[in-house]
């Protein structure tokens, strides 16, 4: 980088006029401020793996290293073989089960609600919809003890049921596939209705499929907000066989002795962000799709 | 004649509407009356008008009001520290992933994106091992004696550092597909009036993008609001609980071993409620009227 770049940069922030200015200083600022963020936030996860490789007395003696000195296997086998105080595979288990399945019913709840409030025409629907989400405004610290109440009383204290349905109820997602579903023309499912076609029929082969970009990253959105959910699952569970993996890894600082067994530590971390992980190298495009507010608003 | 009642639109709305207001609406309205009540969760609430209230307020003397007033101002701290810099920084990144001329723009999103879908849990024992005093990045690489999570302001740059790492990428996406919609038109005929890029930023991209800052804005903020992973696995509300966050007391008090004081926890609720609810609402006034 020469100085005659940090001159044109001066030049061109100055708003001096000199056109088609093609060395741009700006690039390696860019570069540089996303290059240094970008080591910033995957070491981390490097040193996390690399540590669940390596022996207590490797992590305890050998200083900072980003790579083991031996790789060893040993503290997997240890956390797959606590099963008692540290279930992970069953944490695992559970976790996948209650998001696959909080998921699937939102969809089915969103794709549906949103139909009845953007498609078809009854007394108030506006109103009710706009009631709802005002409603839904309040800062939801304020149900969170009798949530607990309804829950217990349901008898779903220590079951999936308590992580998989309440969530169903919010109103995020629904509002998110009502304007998605407003774009779409009404002629559409008119000409349908004329020609004899039900709300469900017009519902299942007209709008579903044209609502799939909405519904897939809604899809996604749930099944992680399920995964990562961590004050819910705390206050839900006490048994340590039935709770998810966040919840569980609460409980993995005190299991392994406040950092004396590092390994089994960073392991058990290791494994919890696997599926998410792969689900995002899967679903990617969708992760990162656009979700242009500027677009929702004006369109 | 009168119109025969159509069925159908019951079925379409009426499943969710059930589950609003039995997960949702009750439990708010639940919430608001057990502020008012004296409660152990297990028998019936006892109703003691404004008691729980004056108490917070009022009674100096009592650990509720010192609790209150102490997980307040916790909260406030985390709120201060952490949304103006996942504003900006997400806005930044933002904008260099923009850049005309920055290649592997998508790899680079997806890395700093990732650390979001790792849940609070799992990311905390990571942090919590490179901020360890003997194993960890702080201790050997920049030899650090301090045991960061019971120093302070160690304590505080933890769980910042923590909730950057996870929370960046969420607005940065937004700020990305919102900047990417912005008309090309209107930077082509600015390069030709000579306009550079910072210019160019706070002239075109700032004004164009001003509905996803409200929203991130007002959102980020009330998110912040709600903390609670981070302190409770990084920090565990120390040192001398200058990091116990009023979600922290308001579970203790709840849910915690002993006697819970749910009217009391709901009395607090209500109010961390009413604060989220007033801030949000005077971002929204204030953001929306400056940009009118």
């Amino acid at each position: 980088m020469s100085n005659q770049a940090v001159v044109d940069l001066k030049k061109n922030t100055n708003v001096t006029p000199k056109k088609g200015g093609k060395i741009s200083i700006s690039k390696y600022v860019a570069y540089l401020f996303l290059i240094i963020l970008c080591l910033l936030w995957v070491i981390p996860v490097i040193f996390g793996i690399t540590t669940s490789f390596r022996s207590q007395t490797e992590v305890v003696s050998s200083g900072f290293r980003l790579l083991p000195e031996n790789w060893i296997m040993e503290n997997y086998v240890a956390i797959l073989e606590n099963t008692s105080t540290a279930p992970i595979l069953r944490w695992l288990y559970n976790s996948v089960f209650i998001a696959v399945s909080h998921t699937l019913l939102v969809v089915v709840v969103i794709s549906i609600t949103g139909y009845g409030y953007s498609r078809m025409k009854f007394k108030g629907r506006d109103t009710l919809f706009f009631t709802l989400l005002g409603i839904s405004f309040f800062p939801g610290v304020v149900n969170l003890i009798p949530s607990y109440k309804i829950i217990d009383a349901l008898g779903w204290v220590n079951t999936a049921w308590a992580m998989v349905i309440p969530g169903l109820a919010g109103m995020g997602n629904i509002f998110l596939v009502r304007q998605f579903m407003n774009g779409i023309p009404k002629e559409l499912d008119e000409s349908a209705k004329v020609d004899g076609a039900s709300d469900f029929r017009i519902y299942f082969s007209i709008i579903l499929p044209l609502v799939k970009p909405i519904l897939i990253v809604c899809a996604l959105f749930s099944f992680t907000g399920s995964w990562n959910d961590f004050l819910w699952p705390v206050i839900v569970y006490t048994d340590v066989v039935k709770m998810p993996v966040t919840a569980g890894l609460l409980l993995l600082q005190d299991i392994y002795g406040n950092y004396r067994m590092i390994g089994q530590l960073m392991g058990s971390a290791i494994l919890a962000i696997i599926p998410t992980l792969l689900l995002f190298l899967f679903a990617q495009k969708y992760f990162v799709q656009s979700i242009n507010l500027n677009a929702g608003i004006k369109g | 004649m009168k119109k025969k009642f159509n069925l159908a639109p019951v079925f379409f709305v009426g499943p969710h509407l059930i589950l609003f207001i039995v997960f949702i609406l009750l439990p708010t309205i639940y919430g608001i009356y057990a502020s008012f009540t004296k409660w152990n969760l297990l028998g019936a609430p006892e109703w003691v008008g404004l008691d729980n209230y004056k108490t917070i307020f009022f009674d100096s003397t009592s650990t509720f009001h010192t609790q209150f007033f102490r997980g307040l101002r916790n909260t406030l701290m985390f709120v201060v520290l952490t949304v103006p810099l996942l504003i900006i920084i997400p806005l930044m990144i933002a904008v260099a992933l923009e850049h005309k001329k920055v290649k592997a723009k998508s790899l680079m999103q997806s890395i700093l994106y990732l650390p979001g879908l790792i849940s609070i849990s799992a990311a905390a024992l990571i942090w919590s091992l490179i901020f360890n005093k003997q194993l960890g990045i702080t201790g050997n690489v920049f030899g650090s004696e301090t045991v960061w999570a019971s120093h302070q302001p160690y304590a505080w740059i933890m769980i910042v550092v923590l909730t950057l790492w996870g929370g960046v990428g969420g607005n940065m996406i937004i700020y990305r597909a919102s900047i990417s919609g912005v008309g090309q038109d209107l930077y082509e005929s600015a390069d030709l009036d000579g306009a550079g890029p910072i210019r160019k930023f706070f002239s075109i991209t700032l004004p164009s993008i001003n509905f996803p800052l409200i929203y991130t804005f007002v959102m980020t903020t009330a998110g912040a609001f709600n903390v609670f992973g981070q302190p409770l696995m990084l920090t565990k509300g120390g040192p001398q609980e200058s990091t116990s966050v009023l979600m922290m007391y308001i579970r203790k008090l709840a849910f915690g071993s002993g006697e819970s004081i749910a009217g009391m926890a709901s009395a607090m609720a209500v109010l961390l409620g009413v604060v989220i609810l007033i801030i949000s609402a005077l971002q929204y006034y204030l953001m929306n009227r400056k940009s009118a």
